[in-house]
């Protein structure tokens, strides 16, 4: 099953981060769950309090896993046996490397943005 | 008696319940999980209620192919299909209604208001359409249904077609008692001057009888004889089972993607001819006037109708674009 890009400009050639690209609104819960799970598996419960202790951002239930079915369907995360209800996600390869690859992009977008703000506004 | 509050295991069970059943399965356990753990750290959120109600309807409504993520594939292009149809059979429930209205007006006098003959001109046009594009559309399900059991391979679509029939075979026979007894169509003698013949403006008329003001005025529908009543109440049951037989056997038939392709591009003309139609409806609400004896009044239950239009050519429109993006029912290359 095939998730079709919702990006209207078709000839734009397709980037190792274009999985991510593909979420819309869930890009952001996608690279924080991803980010995550980086470091290791983890379930439900144990990824909302880390991603609320690096970002700041609480996701709430239903957003987490929306964005967890998501992930699962395209491949980048694998769900681990559990011998209790809580069943923890692992990182794929594939989860790794559209994640550096996303990551990248926006660090590039980042350092522009400093950049820029530097040349202009001066270094803070 | 005072209750025992609710505790978090509990409350996550009962929010879990927007989720679909198959939903359920694969995540349930985890999920609920989640929500226990969740609740127990913070007892009361409304954010969390409204995330958890959103998202689990949208899991449901991924399903009829009108939210989440677009597949590509088979799936994605007949649960487009399925939902444009059962959107356009609502589209068609409360436009019939409207439609017969002035055509039974019709029979009795010829409307006096320029605007009330475009539209009723209009909206003819566009159902006779309608009957030709549903028509067409149907002949290669049909052959497929056909196949399928002369293969005896027609398993899953035994109950699907059967309840499609049901509902249909009541539907018909309904709408011709009830039709029969109308004045004015059907061969009584004031039945000489309408713009379609008197027993198709009654036969639909009784068919879409459901949509009437009455049932905001209880005092006056009690005056109706009981049998009237029950059809009232039997006919959209009917339908329903039509339009829910056919999508479910839409979604159960394997199609070949020259088939799919067909009925996507049929489904995208019945978009237009839908808008044809609701403007038709339109023009008569806002310029129709009532006319000679108030035949050809426009009344709240118009308006409403035409309200339940727009949202079904809106859920008819998204869900053929979303079957359009799965690429199956876009040409190759």
């Amino acid at each position: 099953m095939t998730v079709v890009a919702k990006s209207k400009n078709a000839d734009r050639p397709s980037t190792p981060s274009e999985p991510l690209t593909t979420f819309g609104r869930y890009a952001g819960p996608a690279t924080l769950i991803l980010s995550s799970l980086a470091e290791g598996p983890k379930h439900g419960y144990a990824l909302t309090k880390d991603i609320e202790a690096f970002s700041g951002v609480r996701l709430a239930p239903g957003t987490l896993y929306e964005a967890l079915s998501r992930l699962e369907s395209q491949g980048l995360i694998e769900a681990l046996a559990s011998e209790d209800r809580r069943r923890p996600y692992q990182l794929t390869a594939g989860g790794a490397t559209a994640l550096r690859a996303h990551l990248a992009d926006q660090r590039r977008v980042a350092d522009l943005g400093l950049r820029r703000l530097a040349g202009t506004w001066g270094a803070a | 008696m005072i209750q025992a509050p609710e505790t978090p295991a509990r409350s996550a069970e009962h929010l879990l319940r927007w989720y679909p059943k198959d939903w359920r399965l694969r995540y349930g356990d985890e999920f609920a999980e989640l929500l226990t753990s969740e609740l127990s750290e913070r007892p009361r959120s409304w954010r969390r209620s409204v995330d958890v109600a959103w998202h689990g309807l949208m899991t449901r409504l991924t399903k009829t192919g009108l939210a989440g993520q677009i597949v590509e594939g088979n799936d994605q292009a007949r649960a487009g299909l399925a939902s444009f149809g059962c959107a356009l059979a609502v589209f068609l429930g409360f436009g019939i209604a409207i439609w017969s209205q002035l055509t039974i007006g019709w029979q009795w006098s010829q409307p006096s208001a320029e605007g009330t003959t475009m539209a009723e001109a209009v909206m003819s046009v566009m159902l006779l359409i309608f009957v030709m594009l549903t028509a067409i559309a149907a002949l290669p399900i049909a052959w497929h249904i056909l196949v399928r059991f002369l293969r005896r391979e027609g398993g899953g679509l035994v109950r699907p077609s059967l309840l499609f029939v049901v509902g249909a075979t009541v539907l018909i026979i309904g709408s011709r008692h009830f039709g029969n007894g109308w004045p004015g169509t059907g061969g009584h003698p004031w039945a000489h001057q309408g713009l379609v013949p008197g027993g198709l403006a009654a036969f639909t008329w009784a068919s879409t009888l459901s949509v009437s003001s009455y049932w905001v005025h209880p005092g006056a529908l009690a005056a109706f004889p009981p049998a009237e009543i029950a059809w009232m109440v039997v006919s959209p049951l009917a339908m329903t089972c039509v339009v829910v037989g056919a999508a479910k056997t839409v979604r159960r038939l394997e199609l070949s993607r020259r088939v799919l392709r067909y009925e996507g591009r049929l489904a995208s003309i019945a978009v237009v001819v839908m808008i044809g139609f609701l403007g038709g409806s339109g023009l008569w609400v806002i310029d129709g006037g009532p006319g000679p004896r108030n035949l050809f009044h426009a009344g709240a239950i118009d308006v409403a109708g035409l309200t339940a239009m727009a949202m079904a050519l809106a859920v008819a429109y998204r869900a053929i674009s979303r079957a359009r993006r799965s690429g199956l029912l876009l040409p190759p290359g």
